[in-house]
């Protein structure tokens, strides 16, 4: 930390401070537990400091589960050419998520990689991984 | 000539004008996909530009007496270099910030020629190398896809890289390639302390835990025998040093108990190397200290008290990771530096209305986030101690030019807000290595014990940008987004920030008008950053309603400061064409109704002005400026 902390240089650089992590990642998720979980998009919540995703998915005994998913801010896809409109042309289709899992057994986690609807995959490495 | 007219244009628009008042989402529609796209292509290039000038490097070689031996090739954005066992090549990160890699290339110390060694894609970075004691390969840490690997390549960068061990886990610190070449060791930690393993590099390729400790461990880096493992740590009163601990035998019980002994003295900073026959370790200590360590393993670990061998190049950071930045060779005798480019000192100085220089303040110095105080008497300012690497907060007396330390400690402390008093100085440090940045509040005379005002979300970056003229809020930045915290109650822990912006788009650098009905920030919400104002309910501690007022006409790049009648808003613009930082002014009516009128250019300043000049607060009055201005080239235009 030391003299670095939140040194942001200025207007143009913001995208890159908009890219900062809002809360400490290793300890809300565990990197050494990853999943997968594959169901159906049914929110997108496109807003810094982290995008939410919602994914209702089942369970092993078939029952519906409303996964949680966090992934880096907008900017983050913006600059690998996603908009929020190529996530919400997912809504109400299936994706693939890969994360790490909540620390607090909560159904969350923390995108490391997904798949859209579209059949596109985007890492969220090496923020997120 | 398109700039002239601008400036033309702009300086004789006096009119009020009643300018945008729509929502947020609306305007942002007004900007296609692919202006935005276009625009922040062309603001990433200028960072990227920005980067390169500040930060390349020159790989130098050193010998154990500090001597520079060579200068080799030409400066890059390296890291992380090590010195091939024979010392004729050094292994070297390199990044392309344009194709946004980070490779492994080779360099020969003789004739400075690179060979790439790995081809990584784009975010897909490569780290840690560590040379075969042949130097026939050379092993990295690699993320492929959404997974990071240890690979193996082939020093002349000939052939494909080689997948030794696949980690499912998060980042791992490659350190050692054992000197009889069998395995590797790497280290992995997470909340659970640190775990050091061995991994074979051939047969089953299984990795083995060696050890495993409870504290976070940095650079652990086991001993040429095996026995003994060196390490940076801040297990004993939160204080970096370097420790070396036993290897406990392999099937030994773990709750044996194992040898441990603290070698540093002063502070241990960074990576430990080993000397290849084990009697000797090197380390970066305090003030760039390349320190030795004498060894004498016999059934137990002695060692002789660190001396100092040499200071590192005084543009090598002292602090955070200086093992990115050097390694010693296997034999001791050798140091190989990616050194950076210094840091010009700038003067503190005053300009009036029209950039004529009115004085300059203080000596010159590593200077950042320079601004008045309400009263116009003194200056709080950010100050690099270059010898420590540590910033603190000062304040210099305008008429006299004296500095005082508002603080000094060795978290560094950074965005210093004055109080509307004049008499202290709010600012962001996180104490005792906590994980969570902390607003503090402290007299200028540096006296006294600071109050902690506010604490945000652990691990969360923060950037204070202001306090309300009546001192009930402060407002800051949060990672593209602005939150304002009411300074209700007498607990700091429970004060909580409310979202005055947050988006889609970043938002920052929000700033109270002098009545705290308004807040002036910055947004690319267009496509690119401009100056925004939107109401504040004090109630709330929130935005009024959706209404909102764009200020700037042709970008902006920060340096929003209102006048201290509210009647003017200034900020900075850049014109890269000519390499000038524009003071820009934009005159303000609050009522009946809001208006501002269009902006003009008050003076310009030869850019690019060093540091971080969007967070500064230029001016309490608008008849006096302050900046940090670069000593080598000063002036206005």
């Amino acid at each position: 930390m030391r003299d670095r902390i939140a040194f942001a240089l200025g207007f143009a650089v913001m995208l890159a401070a908009g890219a900062s992590a809002h809360h400490n990642m290793s300890a809300m998720f565990d990197f050494n537990q990853r999943f997968t979980e594959t169901g159906t998009l049914s929110k997108v919540d496109w807003r810094n400091p982290h995008i939410y995703l919602t994914v209702d998915a089942k369970n092993e005994q078939g029952q519906a589960v409303a996964w949680s998913f966090e992934g880096p801010p907008p900017v983050f896809f913006r600059t690998r050419e996603f908009s929020r409109e190529d996530f919400e042309k997912s809504l109400g289709k299936e994706i693939t998520v890969e994360a790490s899992r909540a620390r607090d057994g909560s159904k969350a986690g923390l995108i490391r990689e997904l798949k859209l609807a579209d059949g596109r995959v985007i890492s969220a490495c090496p923020q997120n991984c | 000539m398109r700039n002239s007219r601008r400036l033309i244009r702009s300086s004789l628009a006096l009119a009020w004008a009643a300018v945008i008042a729509v929502p947020g989402l609306a305007l942002a529609q007004d900007v296609s996909a692919a202006e935005r796209a276009r625009v922040e292509a062309e603001q990433r290039a200028q960072a990227i530009e920005r980067n390169a000038r500040e930060n390349a490097r020159q790989l130098t070689l050193l010998d154990k007496q500090g001597k520079v031996v060579a200068t080799v090739g030409q400066r890059g954005l390296y890291n992380q270099p090590v010195l091939s066992p024979d010392i004729t090549r050094v292994a070297v990160i390199k990044a392309d910030p344009v194709k946004e890699t980070n490779d492994l290339w080779v360099v020969d110390l003789a004739s400075g020629r690179e060979t790439q060694i790995s081809t990584s894609k784009s975010r897909e970075p490569v780290q840690a190398p560590a040379w075969s004691p042949d130097a026939k390969y050379i092993a990295y840490v690699g993320l492929r896809g959404s997974r990071y690997g240890i690979y193996r390549k082939l020093s002349t960068g000939a052939g494909d890289e080689e997948l030794i061990y696949q980690h499912l886990g998060g980042p791992i610190v490659l350190t050692d390639w054992s000197l009889d070449g069998k395995v590797l060791s790497f280290y992995a930690s997470d909340l659970s302390g640190s775990t050091l393993y061995l991994v074979p590099v051939e047969g089953d390729r299984k990795p083995i835990e060696v050890t495993h400790s409870e504290s976070q461990v940095v650079a652990a880096r086991l001993s040429p025998d095996g026995r003994w493992l060196a390490y940076r740590s801040n297990e004993k009163d939160n204080r970096d040093q370097i420790f070396v601990r036993a290897v406990p035998a392999p099937g030994a019980s773990k709750d044996a108990p194992v040898g441990k002994w603290q070698v540093s003295t002063e502070g241990g900073e960074g990576m430990v190397w080993w000397r290849r026959d084990g009697t000797e370790l090197y380390y970066f200590g305090p003030q760039r200290g390349v320190m030795a360590v004498e060894v004498r393993a016999g059934q137990d670990f002695e060692f002789s008290k660190p001396r100092l061998l040499f200071r590192a190049p005084p543009s090598v950071p002292a602090t955070g990771n200086p093992g990115a930045f050097g390694s010693v060779s296997r034999d001791g005798e050798r140091i190989v530096f990616v050194v950076p480019p210094s840091q010009p000192l700038r003067q503190l100085t005053l300009f009036d209305r029209t950039g004529k220089v009115l004085s300059k303040v203080g000596d010159p110095g590593i200077y950042n986030q320079p601004s008045l105080s309400p009263d116009g008497s003194k200056i709080a300012v950010m100050r690099l101690d270059q010898q420590t690497d540590l910033t603190d907060i000062w304040t210099y007396d305008v008429a006299s030019g004296r500095g005082t330390a508002v603080t000094a400690t060795r978290e560094g402390e950074n965005a210093p807000i004055w109080l509307p008093d004049s008499q202290g100085v709010a600012y962001v440090s996180a104490r005792n290595n906590a994980n969570a940045a902390s607003i503090y509040r402290k007299a200028i005379s540096g006296q006294g014990t600071e109050e902690q005002l506010f604490r945000y979300t652990p691990g969360a970056g923060m950037v204070l940008t202001d306090f309300s003229a009546d001192g009930k809020f402060l407002t800051f930045d949060g990672g593209g987004i602005i939150l304002v915290v009411p300074l209700t109650g007498t607990d700091p822990l429970k004060r909580q920030g409310v979202d005055f912006a947050r988006s889609e788009y970043e938002a920052g650098l929000g700033r109270f008008s002098p009545d705290g009905k308004f807040i002036a920030y910055g947004s690319n919400e267009t496509g690119r950053f401009e100056v925004f104002v939107r109401p504040f309910d004090a109630a709330a501690a929130s935005a009024a309603g959706e209404q909102k007022w764009k200020i700037s006409s042709d970008g902006a790049m920060g340096g929003i400061t209102w006048s201290r009648d509210g009647r003017e808003l200034y900020y900075l613009s850049e014109d890269r064409p000519a390499s000038e930082v524009k003071v820009m002014a934009v005159e303000i009516k609050a009522s009946p109704s809001f208006e501002a009128a269009a902006p003009k250019v008050l003076f310009r300043l030869k850019g690019p002005l060093p540091g971080n000049p969007g967070q500064w607060k230029i001016s309490p009055d608008g008849q006096r400026f302050v900046f940090a201005m670069p000593v080598e080239t000063p002036g206005t235009k």
